[in-house]
């Protein structure tokens, strides 16, 4: 099973995003079943996110929509999923932006072909749980809960038990229920096959870049001490975050009852084709390894984000960020911190106003402080988010699908009491 | 290290005055600026006194956002602290990140909230009762008529007392800042010592980063006098340039929380988890459920340490580590008050990492007490007591709000699932279960309520010696 990740990107009328951004509240106020688009009846959507950005400090712009989606399997089935339940208010929306000639909800194939000529897909991304469909991460939810539940059944009944009986009994229980006869169906996270190409391909480069070595390298050391000298004179921020972008930031974030935040961040590309090229090729690396390598619900270390992404936009002036995590954005930007400080830095550190870097990808975010408020300017209000899950983590994801792997396959004594302790 | 400027910061930073047993806070309004900043320069005067060797008295002085403003302090300076003090703690977002919702909603609140807001904290530390009293008066009749108005006055129960109302020993685990000379007397006591650097409790000095922890500055006109130093361009820091002048240096952040406890609602909560079928309490395996809920007996001693029995030659025990001993919370549950409050190791995969990445959000502590113990914990006397919470720190957001946000009202922290700190997290409905890990099966007790309920707060600014005369100095 494969996700796809992508956002549709498109100008606002100037005169209509005051609307527009009304609308969006609207959708906000409920994700699940407000009258634009319904994200619940979407079944195949993980996350959604739509930001208008008025681009404040670049009004040569405009005010720009974005809508982020996160949805299992392809695009065309996805779009005839979205034109089902949402035709009407994808054209109350879209009315309000510069090239949409669409006259009427019912123009299927108008509004189909629109939202496909504005896809923009990811330089870069990262998705927490691979290989999972939102169908089977809300079944294996619904069974961990069914699991819980009844181990509180057979934790009051207080008869004492061997950890293979206890094993013993919880199969039983969902044998006896025709409701979990999907258990052992259920394919692996990830095909042999895909890892093995996204392994591949990511050796192949490797063989590549060094059997060319004699050809690039020169080059590349001109282009390291050109950097060199650039970050030693690029402007730093040297003031607090904007506080009432702060403001209006953390009115929409931590909502109450909710595990997740989003965060949606446009920032200016540093001046020059070095930077962009650098930019380029850091989120192509990123994205090269996070095929390979971050399959097992972490990106470089860390353990909460579901669905991030990466595009470079307008012709790569500037870069568009978007993150669905876990948690609160303190955690999250300290994550980037401990963790992640030179992936982090070698894809911000060519973005304006990022904290002193040394050879692209050192100092940079380790400086917390500064970063943070550099990362809070660049961060712009998410309008309206949905989640599919939103009381789910991506380790809860995780550890259910581990659950639901093993129950059935029969344990020794640790294997038993291993999976009992993922209760 | 540089030696630490000692005259110009204020007692409670370095000291939690444990040998001054009683003490009581003042909370208070500026009404007129002028006869406050006299006042003020009095005052520092006593702040300053407190400084001696072995005084039988101590005062401390703090201000909210609003005192500062009420005492004439411009808007650019205002505007150079930091965000979530500028906003304070009851603020609706803030509220709702450090669980503030419902029973806690500031609205409910004696003092703090938007309707009976407060700008001064002053502190007074005496060695005994009449000590204290007399100050207390002393400091009541100096308050100028008009000028500064008692809001309220916050008593502290008598020391020592190193046990809070649920009974169980407090403040054993404390960060130690460099410079203090603490970590020494810190391994002796607890057999650990976690010394941080002066930038994570004082503004304007390197912090764990290795950068200047954000401190407001004034420019050099507004501060005509020179009473404030000034920045070198080595420790230039945001909105701060070098020459300009540093109205925050060794100063602090202080947050202040009346936490009530509901010692009766607790102690019945785990009788009637424990008891018998026939309805009988089972006093030892009650206390043990309680030292479950916290994470350490009544004695201090660590579960980690002593999984089956409390040990009272543990009872100041803090070296210890989560990931080797106890990863799946078997002693200690990983849901316990203390495995929240200072995860430690136990975070993530790697027990180093973790503890670094632990560390970025440590807290010096130093509240006290109040009200009376409740003579049998399991009947509800009707008086109120609880914590007089206080700590400090220089970031409010990385360390107060993280560790109240992200470890204790965080319903997933660590893997569990819809449950928060069973002694201070919001226990929202949905949130209301804590986890006793257990082999072979966990145990899971659901239908905890609020045992412990806020009734004020605030965020205040402990300012350097330097920075109080600078305050009283100031001419609008």
């Amino acid at each position: 099973m494969t996700h796809t990740v992508l956002t549709f990107i498109s100008k606002v009328k100037p005169d209509q995003a005051d609307r527009l951004g009304k609308v969006l509240d609207e959708i906000d106020k409920d994700p699940e079943s407000n009258p634009y688009v319904p994200f619940r009846s979407l079944s195949l959507l993980h996350f959604a996110s739509v930001v208008l950005h008025q681009s404040p400090d670049t009004p040569e712009y405009g005010p720009y929509l974005i809508f982020e989606n996160n949805f299992d399997g392809e695009l065309n089935d996805y779009l005839e999923d979205l034109y089902v339940h949402a035709s009407s208010g994808l054209h109350q929306i879209y009315s309000a932006c510069l090239d949409y000639t669409v006259t009427s909800a019912s123009d299927r194939r108008g509004i189909i072909d629109y939202l496909r000529a504005h896809v923009v897909l990811p330089n870069a991304y990262h998705i927490g749980n691979t290989g999972r469909s939102v169908a089977r991460i809300l079944q294996e939810q619904e069974l961990h809960d069914a699991l819980e539940a009844h181990a509180d059944t057979l934790v009051e009944r207080g008869k004492p038990a061997s950890p293979g009986d206890l094993l013993a009994n919880f199969q039983q229980f969902v044998r006896d229920d025709q409701k979990w006869s999907w258990i052992p169906g259920v394919g692996p996270r990830q095909t042999f096959v895909e890892q093995f190409a996204n392994w591949s391909k990511l050796i192949l480069v490797i063989v590549i870049a060094l059997v060319l070595l004699p050809i690039w390298f020169v080059p590349f050391v001109i282009c390291v001490l050109v950097l060199r000298y650039k970050e030693s004179t690029d402007p730093v921020l040297n003031n607090l975050a904007d506080s009432e972008n702060v403001r209006q930031l953390l009115e929409k974030e931590n909502q109450t009852k909710i595990v997740q935040n989003h965060m949606a961040s446009i920032t200016m590309v540093k001046p020059g084709w070095l930077r962009r090229a650098a930019l380029w090729t850091v989120l192509w690396a990123v994205n090269l390894l996070a095929r390979a390598r971050a399959t097992h619900g972490e990106l470089s270390g860390i353990p909460s984000i579901h669905f991030a992404h990466w595009s470079m936009i307008d012709n790569g002036r500037r870069l568009l960020f978007l993150s669905n995590f876990d948690g609160s954005w303190e955690n999250y930007l300290d994550d980037f911190i401990d963790k992640a400080a030179v992936g982090l830095t070698g894809v911000w550190s060519n973005t304006f106003n990022f904290p002193r870097t040394y050879f692209l990808i050192f100092g940079g975010a380790k400086d917390g402080p500064r970063f943070k408020a550099v990362a809070r300017n660049g961060q712009t209000i998410t309008n309206a988010w949905y989640s599919a899950y939103r009381d789910q983590t991506v380790q809860g994801i995780d550890n259910n699908s581990s659950i639901r792997e093993d129950l059935l396959k029969p344990q020794d004594a640790t294997g038993a009491m291993a999976l009992l302790q993922r209760l | 290290m540089a030696e630490l400027e000692r005259k110009d910061i204020q007692g409670i930073v370095v000291s939690a005055y444990k040998h001054l047993h009683c003490a009581a806070f003042l909370l208070l309004r500026v009404r007129n600026a002028p006869p406050a900043r006299t006042w003020l320069a009095r005052t520092v005067t006593e702040v300053m006194a407190s400084e001696a060797k072995n005084a039988a008295l101590s005062i401390n002085i703090a201000f909210t956002y609003s005192g500062l403003k009420n005492l004439g302090l411009g808007q650019n300076a205002l505007d150079a602290f930091s965000l979530p003090f500028q906003e304070g703690m009851a603020a609706p977002y803030r509220a709702r990140l450090l669980g503030d919702n419902e029973e806690n909603a500031p609205a409910g609140w004696d003092w703090g909230a938007p309707n009976n807001p407060v700008d001064v904290l002053l502190m007074i530390y005496g060695k005994d009762e009449a000590t204290l009293n007399a100050a207390l008066q002393r400091e009541q009749n100096a308050l100028p008529a008009g000028g500064v108005e008692l809001v309220k006055i916050l008593s502290a129960q008598r020391q020592p007392n190193t046990h809070e109302h649920f009974g169980f020993a407090d403040g054993i685990g404390q960060p130690v800042m460099e410079g203090t000379g603490n970590k020494q007397r810190q391994l002796e006591r607890t057999h650990h010592a976690t010394e941080l650097p002066v930038g994570e409790f004082l503004l304007g000095h390197p912090n764990v980063y290795n950068v200047i922890a954000p401190s407001p500055a004034v420019k050099p006109a507004d501060d005509p006098q020179n009473l404030l130093p000034v920045i070198p361009a080595d420790a230039a820091g945001l909105n701060a340039e070098a020459g300009m002048h540093d109205l925050g240096r060794n100063g602090s952040y202080l947050v202040f929380r009346q936490l009530a406890q509901r010692v009766a609602q607790f102690w019945q909560f785990l009788d009637k988890s424990t008891c018998a079928a026939n309805g009988a309490s089972n006093p030892e395996a009650r206390d043990r459920l309680g030292a479950k809920f916290v994470g350490r007996y009544k004695s201090g001693a660590p579960l980690v340490l002593s999984p089956e029995h409390d040990n009272p030659a543990l009872q100041n025990e803090n070296n210890f580590t989560y990931y080797p001993t106890d990863p799946h919370g078997l002693a200690c549950p990983i849901g316990s008050h203390v495995r929240r409050c200072n995860p430690r190791d136990s975070l993530g995969p790697d027990p180093a990492t973790a503890l670094n990445s632990a560390n970025r959000h440590r807290l010096l502590r130093r509240g006290r007490p109040y009200g009376h113990p409740l003579e049998n914990p399991l009947v509800d006397d009707g008086a109120e007591r609880g914590l007089h919470f206080i700590c400090l720190n220089s970031d409010i957001e990385r360390q107060f709000e993280f560790v109240q946000q992200t470890w204790v009202s965080n319903p997933v922290f660590a893997g569990l699932d819809g449950e928060v700190d069973p002694l201070v997290g919001d226990l929202l409905r949905g949130n209301s279960m804590f986890t006793v890990q257990a082999e072979p099966l966990r145990r899971r007790l659901q239908g905890l309520s609020r045992f412990v309920v806020t009734k004020g707060g605030a965020y205040f600014f402990l300012p350097g010696v330097q920075a109080l005369k600078y305050l009283a100095s100031l001419r609008s």
